[in-house]
């Protein structure tokens, strides 16, 4: 079995949390300012940006 | 039960759609269930959650399931509490869904001469087989739905059960078992989770996929709440009821830790009908919505776990009874 920090999902996890924790915030706030009603893409620029960095730490895209 | 209700329809839904795509009377699943015999009470997918545990228990020779035995050592603590206010020596008890056994290990010889351990995953129960408890212990592995198979009625004195009707189908029946298994005069002392329990983990997931995919899927069970226990352990027959409420608050970094931590409890999500995996950008997203709509000052994330403390007695001829209506002799205004 791998290690913890190896996972692609531990990765992601980091990802999420760490590396790009300014733009999940913005992402988040904005989700925050309209989650009475959130409709699909509802904050898609905030998480396009969110997304985009995702994918360069996770190095790979999806 | 409103919340149970919804998710029903919700699996009936999905089980219509999978009838019209598959046209012969087949059953293809390699789930134990069959989509034929389904009953108005299914929920949960049983078996899964039994390969859930046993994994759980397994993963690292039990280490890891040790490590979460945080939640239901707690519980387990604040059930034995409200056991010590019962007067009255047991011979035996059984613990229903007792998982390794936290409640059985706290039980003294002044309580009880014996506990049985009965749960449906079987390395969950004999995680720790090598500690010694206070008591004398016997543990049989059987299906905590059909207890009166493997408990005859009117055999029990007591029956404890710390966290595990929250993945009960029928949990009406399941407490109607519980009153039938018990001697007269036999008390039944229960821990479930509430509906409260993981609410900001289900509304972050419920915001990540509207945001993200334009639908919901259930991620978090349904559970029931205080008003709905006391209906239905009175619908059981039982009498004597308390019923109380209590919530414990669980800080986690973030909400991968919290998910991670529940995987290892075992208590992943078995709810007929569930996604079997999440997309990461979902993921990502709802961990993003987690810290920003429930997250704490210090940037961790709270976790709520509700608990329902339930005790229901079977009526006996030479029971207590509550006095009648004006018979108080004391007046309320002298002592207040």
């Amino acid at each position: 079995m791998s290690t913890p920090t190896t996972t692609p999902l531990r990765r992601l996890a980091v990802a999420s949390t760490v590396t790009c924790s300014q733009q999940a915030t913005v992402y988040g706030k904005c989700i925050l300012a309209t989650y009475t009603d959130v409709k699909k893409d509802a904050c898609k620029e905030e998480f396009a940006k969110f997304g985009a960095c995702l994918r360069e730490a996770m190095k790979r895209k999806w | 039960m409103f919340a149970r209700v919804g998710s029903r329809l919700l699996t009936r839904l999905s089980r219509r759609s999978q009838c019209q795509t598959r046209l012969l009377a087949s059953i293809s699943s390699s789930s134990s269930f069959s989509p034929t015999s389904v009953g108005p009470f299914q929920v949960f997918d049983r078996n899964a959650k039994v390969l859930q545990k046993d994994r759980a228990a397994t993963l690292s020779g039990g280490e890891r399931s040790r490590t979460v035995d945080y939640v239901r050592d707690e519980i387990a603590d604040m059930l034995i509490e409200r056991f010590l206010d019962i007067k009255k020596n047991f011979n035996s008890i059984l613990d229903l869904g007792s998982g390794p056994g936290h409640v059985s290990r706290l039980l003294e010889t002044s309580m009880t001469k014996r506990v049985i351990m009965l749960d449906s995953s079987q390395r969950t129960l004999k995680r720790d087989i090598d500690e010694q408890f206070e008591v004398e212990v016997e543990r049989i592995h059987a299906d905590e739905e059909n207890l009166l198979d493997v408990i005859p009625r009117n055999s029990q004195e007591a029956i404890v059960s710390c966290l595990s009707l929250h993945w009960v189908n029928d949990l009406p029946g399941a407490l109607v078992q519980i009153k039938e298994a018990l001697q007269p005069d036999g008390v039944f002392l229960g821990a479930l989770f509430g509906g409260e329990t993981l609410f900001e983990l289900r509304t972050a997931l419920q915001l990540a996929e509207v945001e993200r995919e334009g639908g919901i899927s259930p991620h978090v069970s349904p559970m029931t709440d205080s008003r709905d226990m006391s209906n239905l352990l009175g619908r059981a027959g039982f009498t004597l009821l308390t019923v109380d409420v209590d919530e414990i608050r669980v800080n986690y970094p973030s909400m991968w830790e919290l998910m991670d931590d529940l995987r290892d409890m075992g208590e992943s999500n078995a709810v007929v009908g569930r996604r079997h995996l999440i997309h990461r950008d979902t993921l990502a997203a709802a961990s993003a919505i987690y810290k920003e709509l429930h997250g704490n000052p210090d940037g961790t994330i709270p976790a709520t776990f509700q608990v329902i403390y339930v005790i229901g007695w079977k009526p006996a001829p030479n029971q207590p009874k509550p006095l009648g209506r004006g018979t108080g002799q004391t007046n309320l205004k002298d002592i207040l």
